[in-house]
């Protein structure tokens, strides 16, 4: 094994997750993002050495949304730059395997998208392989509930279970000022809600919302200089798998099980549920579910607390996701977190993921200490 | 980089305006399957799989990669998907290196593809933006500015646009997986119509279906044989915003700060003569003129008297595009992947029929956006 780098995320900005941001442009709303990170860091663009972004043009609309990033990352004089077509969060990987490659010791990583100017569930739907799946007029919706029927069916899971995890995850939201959905609601309550697609009901996903993230990572010898409370990354992995759904069992997930497995063996602890709290990027209460039984997580447990952020049931801007996800591990760990603050916290889960049904899984495990010495 | 790096194996499809016989699966995994055999390799060697492609409304599939990853033998595998517009095949393969360099990966597989015929690349490449006066023209239309304003700067004269696209397809003739293989002369060019003045038809890029893989390894792998590789002396992608007062759109920065890089850290300080073949990004004649100066390899106004000359024709003293290049094979994501597995093939010594002779150092180029993305590497035979 090579010998790896300490790296952290110091920065974490993200716009309060909305409906529709009427005035502002997918940059526009990127801008305050990126210029609040770099004042936590307290520095200039010029200071890092690195910036990727990630967005998707179907969600803009157009090709080459990116590019218009450029203008509002602080890309002059030129700087060394990458866009993803996926979430902020495996853009934050390639950052952090830069660090490794010692190509760079600081890097931004911003994830935007104007989820409100389309139809997600239609432009998602059009993800699916044009020769079989797509032509069937899937969404992601309905493959979401697919899978959720596929995990309820293997494992005798019911309705009320569902329910109860949205229940604990709009719960959460409540506490949580960047959250879109931001009332508690019941399980009862919401197992009176009607379907979106059976069995998934409306109160067990989000609405369509729109955010813009900038994390700022930076490696050992930096991040000290840049946070007061940096957030070490103890061990990170991904995994995609074949998109075909009939090819995989729908009610497990392999990629997110194989991935954290090696997240856990980098970082050097036994198993997911040796930390104190994880953040899964779960757009219904079956995904959530899955990714617990993958990552050996006890989803009724108050150790490790899942979620304290109300997760992506109580907001779900696309391709910030699952970066979010690490931003509320940043805020746990660093003492951002205010009041849905895990007590204790010193070692945590960031899981993002991407494609129909947990195609793709990463997962991150960071502490408040440094992995190496 | 904090190891050596190289490539080990090379693939590409033979280049077509509409490879009917595949699907864009099968197309991208005829390249993979050249690349891998090439490399004398299995999928089960391969560590991770970073892909690239240019806009997804060229096909009609959005972030295509997820249903590709079957198809590329990623199941289980990391992938990362890179857009970074026309430079993306570059970019994309640099990616990889430092997958590699990283020392988390031994073996990465990259790929860049576009299967232009199943969509409608000028209507794809016309977006329609706020607060932005729609061209409607493709990219052709977005670049003719900067061809005049490189004639209104230099005075280069109007037969050297054609003089270059002639010269790509005499290259283009010499390579068996290009898409556009006919000979033509100046005339033919003078006489074809004007699309984007001062850009005329035969002095534009096909639109392609093609594919292109590579087998990126770690130096230890790379000695391993079984062939001779191509080593990655440096690598650089840089960006830069386009609103910029006073930007040089003809010759951008970030192309030169994109060369300093590269040839700093491959110890070139003079690529005229260090460099022994080029394979640059040139979507319409005039830009190769322009890249020359962008490049480093000409002095401001002297990148057009080179060609004027025909001092980078095949044989002459610096081949620029031996494949043909863009000019006659552009399938967009791939087309920067293609250069530089173009440059590779060189150093490797296994270009074929446009080998260049006593190929120590080579360049692979592209660019996107609007002028504004600039990915490119030097590789050698020497470690």
């Amino acid at each position: 094994m090579t010998k790896l780098r300490n790296v952290a995320i110091v920065g974490f900005a993200q716009l309060p997750i909305v409906a529709r941001d009427e005035h502002r442009m997918s940059s526009e709303m990127l801008y305050p993002a990126v210029r609040e990170a770099l004042a936590q860091v307290g520095v200039e663009r010029d200071a890092i050495d690195y910036q990727i972004s990630a967005s998707t043009d179907y969600m803009d609309g157009r090709p080459f949304g990116f590019v218009s990033a450029l203008d509002v990352m602080g890309s002059w004089p030129p700087r060394q730059d990458l866009h993803l077509e996926m979430d902020g969060t495996f853009a934050a990987y390639y950052a952090w395997i830069r660090m490794q490659a010692d190509e760079c010791d600081t890097a931004i990583v911003c994830g935007h998208g104007k989820t409100s100017e389309g139809e997600p569930d239609r432009v998602l739907g059009l993800q699916l392989d044009p020769y079989y799946q797509a032509a069937l007029g899937l969404d992601a919706t309905s493959t979401a509930a697919l899978q959720a029927s596929a995990y309820m069916a293997r494992t005798g899971a019911t309705d009320a279970d569902l329910a109860a995890i949205a229940a604990r995850n709009r719960s959460a939201g409540t506490k949580n000022p960047d959250a879109q959905v931001r009332e508690a609601a019941s399980a009862a309550g919401l197992q009176m809600s009607p379907w979106a697609v059976e069995p998934l009901r409306r109160g067990y996903v989000p609405p369509i919302g729109e955010s813009a993230t900038c994390l700022v990572l930076a490696a050992e010898g930096k991040a000290e200089k840049l946070c007061d409370k940096p957030v070490w990354i103890h061990g990170v992995d991904h995994r995609t798998e074949m998109q075909t759904l009939g090819a995989r069992d729908l009610s497990r997930s392999a990629s997110a099980r194989f991935a954290a497995g090696k997240a856990c063996a980098m970082a050097g602890i036994a198993g997911a549920s040796a930390v104190d709290l994880a953040e899964l990027h779960a757009t219904n209460p079956a995904a959530e579910l899955i990714l617990c039984e993958a990552l050996g997580l006890d989803p009724k447990a108050a150790k490790p607390a899942i979620n304290p952020s109300g997760g992506a049931i109580c907001g779900d801007p696309i391709m910030s996701t699952g970066l979010i996800r690490l931003g509320e591990v940043f805020r746990q760990l660093s003492g951002r977190a205010k009041d849905r603050a895990v007590a204790g916290a010193k070692k945590a889960i960031a899981h993002g993921t991407q494609g129909h049904a947990l195609q793709h899984n990463i997962v991150w495990v960071l502490g408040s200490e440094r992995r190496w010495s | 980089m904090k190891r050596p790096v190289a490539v080990v194996g090379v693939g590409q499809t033979h280049h077509a305006a509409r490879r009917a016989d595949l699907s864009i699966p099968g197309l991208v995994r005829e390249a993979v399957d050249r690349a891998l055999a090439d490399a004398g390799l299995e999928h089960d060697d391969i560590d991770a799989v970073v892909i690239g492609k240019a806009p997804d409304m060229l096909e009609g599939v959005a972030q295509p990669e997820q249903f590709l990853a079957g198809a590329v033998g990623a199941h289980m595998k990391p992938m990362l998907r890179v857009h970074t517009a026309g430079s993306v095949g570059a970019s994309t393969a640099i990616t990889a290196c430092t997958h590699v360099a990283s020392g988390l990966y031994d073996r990465v597989l990259t790929i860049a593809y576009e299967k232009q015929s199943e969509g409608n690349a000028m209507w794809a490449l016309s977006p329609n933006m706020p607060f932005t006066t729609p061209l409607v023209a493709g990219a052709g239309g977005f670049f003719a500015p900067y061809c005049r304003a490189y004639i209104a700067k230099t005075g280069a004269p109007p037969h050297i646009g054609p003089m270059t696209a002639v010269c790509a397809r005499e290259n283009a003739a010499r390579n068996e997986y290009a898409h556009l293989r006919e000979p033509m002369t100046i005339e033919d060019v003078m006489n074809s119509p004007v699309l984007w003045e001062p850009i005329r038809y035969l002095e534009t890029c096909p639109s392609s279906d093609g594919a292109i893989a590579m087998v990126i390894a770690s130096g230890d792998l790379a000695k391993q044989g079984p062939r001779k590789p191509a080593w990655v002396k440096s690598a650089a992608s840089y960006a830069e915003a386009m609103w910029v007062p006073g930007r040089d759109q003809v010759s951008p920065r970030a192309g030169k700060v994109a060369a300093k890089h590269v040839y700093d850290r491959a110890g070139i300080t003079d690529p005229w003569n260090q460099i022994q073949t080029a394979e640059i990004y040139v979507p319409f004649a005039w830009f190769e003129a322009m890249w020359l100066e962008n490049l480093g390899f000409a002095e401001v106004g002297e990148g057009w008297k080179k060609i004027d000359r025909g001092e980078q024709r095949f044989g002459a003293h610096l081949p620029i595009n031996p494949s043909g290049g863009v000019l006659c094979t552009n399938p967009i994501g791939a087309s920067g992947m293609l250069r530089l597995g173009e440059a590779a093939l060189q150093v490797m010594g296994r270009a074929g029929a446009h080998q260049v002779e006593g190929v120590k150092n080579a360049l692979g180029h592209a660019y996107g956006g609007g002028a504004q993305y600039f990915a490119m590497w030097i590789v050698s035979t020497e470690l």
